[in-house]
């Protein structure tokens, strides 16, 4: 099937190769209790994924890389579909920076993904790297938001925000806009009609960005946007895709009398609420239930399962699977 | 409209039959008929009691109450059980919040001798009138006759050999009066081997579009109290359903209000979601849309082939459908707004 890279394909190669700045000597010290003769050792840990043609002999190849360059391996995941010959693999290891540089590390892997015409290799080294930087769009419904801003505050998502740009105006006595005042993280009110999406100006705003997330934006964003900004798009829909696409969830599913509500996260593509799902998340409903108590598990809900998705994907844990699906590890 | 899901119909312990039955206690039946010689039975059941059951003869009897919601309501039900010596093991009350209705659930414990059958019969009667209700049901388990129903099912068995096992383990209160099906089963088949052995008649009606033997249909399932859909793939007519009157219990793989209609197991499956699931619902004239009794759901992921997708969600099936009907069974279930329900 070759490489599946659709006009709007939002899948991107996320190598960090610009590593120049950074010398060794400025992550984390850890030292490896289970080895520690290497006193001087710095274990760091490593992700790898790759995705390739199935064949004979890629783990074998990949784990020989690892160890013959004092790599340890701690988990593996390796998925190859039932009728399909194509190869993921996702190795969580500890190395050495000094006896395994970071850019020794790139060329390594890129030799073997040649060796094996993949279509995705990528290493990250969270305590090398740096934070995938994001935007965040959101529109008036700020839980999401101010979960992920939250979040962002206490390092429990490992991402550099770079601003929060919304159609929706907020004053300044605004809890978002002092927070992110405090934090000096730009705001960008648009304000966004019909006949002007302003999407040129999104693209500017967003062009150093690694992905981007949507927390609850409720406007479409055109094929055009996507293909120009051409990394990957993570939305939140509240809701089980792929039922109740659109607006309004919560109503909806009050009126339907579900007995199971939940949310959706997801990556975007132009098909409306259509994109690759990365993870859903149900809670239990019932008659006990009003329209706000819905809606507040549905909030619940989409916090969790977008920090989730987020999680993941900074993680390398999700990776695109046929048209429209993921493998996450 | 066929949106009657109430239990409505009179247990029939209007005489005495016979009672040889009564002192069996065998596994799967608690088959004790309605018996109106009730000092004779006593005696008796006394003897022939589980130890689960208390040596005084105490029954448990559960009572559902519908009606405009007024203060007093619970204050009223509750002394009626208290006046004649009955202890309440559980309730549930439910007023919905910008609605003037009221929903009560009941279960108590009570000897049949100082509350006869027929005497809790008209309290509650009295009661239901007095606060004019929209349902109210008594049932005593292990004096009232089992439900009776008859199992619809296609060509897949998977729900059917649940249910069939579940009854036969005695874990479906049930009666089953006959299996009907639009799909052809050899004599050498497990299905018809069992229902043989267990004396339980398989009507085969081969149905086209022109001729779905509705008729025939409504005569092999008039003595029932409800059915159950164990997918069965052929759509009931509005016809059908009015004329039958009852309620159906039918099991929907996919988590309604998506993936109606066939195969959803393969939609789930293209559309690469994370989570399936299957629902209960009733029957009503729209496709795959009345009122959800059950949903419940599993994880799958990339590991998952439309194989395992199939087997999780035959899986949720049997479980959802199995739940659904015990709930019913048990007096749970209980019509809230247009298409909804309250399960307590």
């Amino acid at each position: 099937m070759g490489i599946v890279r659709k006009l709007c394909s939002t899948w991107n190669n996320l190598k960090v190769v610009k590593l120049s700045n950074r010398n060794c000597y400025s992550y984390n010290k850890s030292v490896d209790p289970l080895n520690p003769s290497c006193s001087n050792s710095l274990l760091t840990h490593g992700i790898h994924v790759f995705q390739c043609p199935d064949t004979v002999g890629i783990v074998a190849k990949l784990s020989d890389c690892i160890a013959s360059r004092g790599g340890n391996i701690l988990s593996a995941d390796v998925f190859v579909p039932q009728d399909k010959q194509v190869f993921y693999s996702r190795n969580v290891f500890v190395f050495d920076p000094v006896m395994w540089p970071r850019m020794q590390m790139e060329e390594d892997f890129l030799r073997i993904s040649k060796t094996f015409n993949a279509m995705r290799s990528v290493i990250r080294v969270p305590e090398l790297d740096p934070k995938y930087k994001i935007a965040i769009i959101a529109s008036k419904q700020d839980h999401c938001l101010i979960d992920l801003l939250h979040g962002w505050k206490d390092g429990r998502l490992s991402v550099d925000i770079t601003c929060v740009i919304s159609n929706h105006y907020r004053g300044p006595e605004n809890e978002v806009i002092r927070f992110l005042e405090m934090h000096g993280v730009p705001y960008h009110y648009l304000r966004i009609t019909a006949e002007n999406k302003r999407e040129e100006e999104i693209l500017e705003l967003v062009q150093n960005t690694d992905f981007l997330v949507l927390a609850r934006y409720l406007r479409i964003l055109s094929s055009t946007f996507l293909r120009s900004y051409g990394k990957d798009i993570i939305n939140i829909h509240h809701g089980l895709l792929p039922s109740f696409k659109g607006m309004n969830s919560s109503k909806q599913e009050v009126d339907a009398g579900v007995k199971l509500i939940g949310a959706t996260s997801h990556l975007v593509t132009e098909g409306f609420d259509a994109g690759p799902i990365i993870e859903q998340m149900v809670e239990r409903v019932s008659h006990r239930d009003d329209l706000q108590s819905f809606v507040q598990k549905s909030e619940n809900l989409e916090k969790q399962c977008l920090s989730s998705a987020i999680r993941s994907y900074c993680e390398l844990r999700v990776l695109p699977y046929e048209e429209n699906k993921t493998v996450v590890f | 409209m066929a949106t009657v899901y109430a239990v409505e119909k009179e247990p029939c312990y209007k005489d005495g039959r016979g009672s040889a039955e009564t002192e069996q206690r065998t596994a799967m039946a608690r088959r004790l008929p309605h018996v109106v010689g009730l000092t004779k039975m006593c005696r008796n059941r006394k003897i022939s009691f589980k130890s689960l059951d208390p040596p005084s003869s105490l029954t448990h009897g559960i009572h559902v109450f519908y009606c405009p919601d007024a203060v007093g309501i619970v204050a009223k039900l509750s002394d009626c059980i208290a006046s004649r010596g009955g202890n309440i093991l559980a309730a549930d009350v439910f007023v919905p919040e910008n609605k003037q209705v009221f929903y009560s659930r009941s279960d108590f414990v009570f000897d049949p001798v100082k509350w006869p059958r027929v005497q809790m019969e008209e309290d509650f009667l009295k009661l239901s009138q007095t606060f004019n209700a929209i349902r109210s049901v008594v049932r005593v388990p292990a004096l009232d006759p089992k439900y009776k129903i008859a199992v619809l099912a296609s060509k897949q068995d998977h729900c059917l050999v649940d249910l069939l096992h579940g009854w036969q383990d005695g874990r479906l209160p049930v009666d089953i009066t006959c299996v009907i099906s639009n799909h052809y089963r050899g004599s050498n088949t497990h299905v018809i081997r069992f229902l043989e052995r267990h004396g339980i008649p398989y009507h085969y009606l081969c149905t086209t579009k022109e001729n779905k033997r509705e008729g025939e249909m409504l005569q092999l399932v008039q003595n029932t109290d409800f059915l159950v859909l164990a997918r069965y793939m052929q759509i009931l007519s509005g016809n059908f359903l009015r004329s039958y009157g009852n309620d159906i219990i039918n099991i929907h793989h996919g988590l309604l209000p998506s993936f109606k209609g066939g195969n959803p197991s393969k939609q789930a499956f293209e559309a690469g979601v994370k989570l399936i699931g299957a629902t209960s619902h009733f029957v009503t004239e729209e496709l795959d849309a009345g009122p959800i009794i059950e949903q419940m759901i599993e994880r799958v992921s990339h590991r998952d082939n439309l194989q395992s997708f199939v087997q999780k969600s035959e899986n949720l099936e049997k479980q959802c459908l199995s739940k659904a009907i015990r709930s019913y069974c048990e007096l749970r279930v209980l019509p809230y707004e247009e298409k909804k329900t309250v399960v307590f």
